[in-house]
């Protein structure tokens, strides 16, 4: 465990600015504790100071996870994000998209999102950028990144794709003894 | 006679030929070089006929020039003896470089000793044959008793020593010896294509080598006994620096703000 390098947060804040841009300073400037993002067996956890500090007496070899795993670098030195953030991600998510009840079971299966399944979309939404999917009633399913902006979502036919899928809460079930 | 001599001369073409600029003439590349302005009229009448024409002047100027060359006669027939040639050729490929020489071919060159051929085969006396020095066939008997079946002890010797081991190491010693000065001579022409004083350039490899072994102990040589006057060896290592874990977490947060700050600029 140790705090990630200038070269290392850049990657990393690179990949969570696509999803919520300038609402990162909030994860980093929190009322309530101290929070630190902190690199272990090449995965970038979010954590309180005091979890942190607990955690330090607990060897290299021996320590699994702590705090939040928001995702790994890869050989290559590029960042994945994981399902496992989620959470934060919902909470300060810059565009959003709401999936039709029908939409819900083939994304969860590791599917793109269809234009068939678009329920709502936030406007403006560029193409290419990064978005966290939600059913109808306001529950985050996942993320992912748009094929199209709104504006061309509009002439898309039905079988096109609106949302190329990054992660989806099914990896819960599906990845269970890969997620940390 | 003459009438002969007149009916000779017109079958042949005169071999004065006259021109109103003179050749330029490269004798030692047997090579002319004509300055004369073409005709254009005599050319456009008849194009072969015209060059076959110019062509024949210019040998003909050319073998006159040759003829008035100094000659030399040997047994063989009389040869002009050729000037140096003139016109510069470009080389297709490059000058070759002059080989380095070794020490014992430098001190050779100044005490002027010269290498002998010897020939590869040795005139045996008792057996009439001539017979290789060494290699293949250099025992045509493998029965025959070799030549050193035995070796006198010296005077002053050891009687003890071993005669034909001694003999096995000096000759392992003079190969050890001879691969040094082998080495020595290739560093120093090394240092010569690189335009080094060699002796430089083994100053500064034992300097480098020395500067290397003083930090190989596990301290980087902190520990280590030291010479009088030694120079100071600068860590050269390079060292990854990591922030602490448990460092000061308002630094660390101000820290990541700072990148943060750079990255979503750079982005927009």
């Amino acid at each position: 465990m140790r705090p990630l390098t200038e070269e290392e947060t850049k990657v990393f804040f690179q990949k969570l600015a696509q999803y919520i841009g300038r609402n990162i300073v909030h994860l980093i400037n929190r009322p309530d504790d101290t929070y630190c993002f902190r690199l272990h067996n090449n995965r970038v956890y979010y954590v309180s100071e005091s979890i942190m500090k607990k955690a330090t007496c607990i060897g290299r070899d021996q320590l699994l996870s702590l705090g939040v795993c928001f995702g790994k670098f890869t050989k290559t030195g590029k960042f994945r994000l994981h399902i496992t953030a989620l959470d934060y991600l919902a909470q300060y998510a810059k565009y959003k998209i709401w999936v039709k009840p029908n939409g819900e079971m083939p994304f969860m299966y590791g599917n793109h999102v269809l234009k068939a399944h678009l329920g709502r979309i936030t406007e403006d939404t560029p193409e290419h950028q990064g978005a966290i999917i939600y059913s109808m009633n306001d529950i985050p399913l996942g993320f992912g990144v748009t094929a199209r902006s709104t504006s061309d979502c509009r002439k898309l036919d039905p079988t096109g794709i609106v949302v190329f899928h990054q992660a989806d809460i099914g990896e819960y079930l599906r990845g269970e003894e890969t997620l940390l | 006679m003459e009438v002969q001599l007149k009916n000779d001369k017109s079958k042949f073409k005169s071999t004065e030929v006259e021109k109103a600029i003179p050749l330029e003439y490269d004798l030692g590349n047997l090579a002319a070089f004509d300055t004369n302005p073409i005709d254009p009229k005599a050319l456009k009448k008849g194009k072969d006929d015209f060059l076959k024409q110019l062509t024949r002047d210019n040998a003909q100027l050319i073998m006159n020039a040759i003829f008035n060359l100094p000659t030399k006669s040997s047994e063989d027939g009389v040869f002009a003896t050729l000037p140096e040639p003139t016109t510069v050729i470009p080389r297709e490929k490059p000058v070759p470089k002059e080989k380095i020489l070794t020490r014992w071919e430098k001190f050779a060159k100044a005490k002027g000793i010269q290498k002998k051929k010897r020939s590869r085969f040795e005139y045996d006396e008792e057996t009439g044959e001539y017979k290789a020095r060494y290699g293949y066939d250099h025992t045509k008997n493998k029965e025959e008793i070799p030549e050193d079946w035995l070796i006198e002890v010296p005077k002053n010797a050891d009687p003890m020593e071993d005669q034909y081991e001694k003999r096995a190491n000096e000759k392992k010693e003079r190969i050890e010896s001879n691969k040094k000065r082998q080495k020595r001579n290739q560093e120093e022409a090394e240092a010569i294509r690189k335009n080094i004083n060699p002796r430089e350039a083994r100053k500064q490899e034992l300097l480098n080598k020395s500067l290397i072994a003083k930090t190989s102990t596990a301290s980087l040589g902190r520990f280590d006994k030291k010479l009088k006057n030694e120079p100071k060896v600068k860590n050269q290592g390079i060292r990854k620096h990591r922030d602490s874990n448990t460092g000061d977490m308002k630094a660390e947060k101000e820290k990541t703000l700072e990148i943060l700050e750079k990255t979503i600029e750079k982005k927009k």
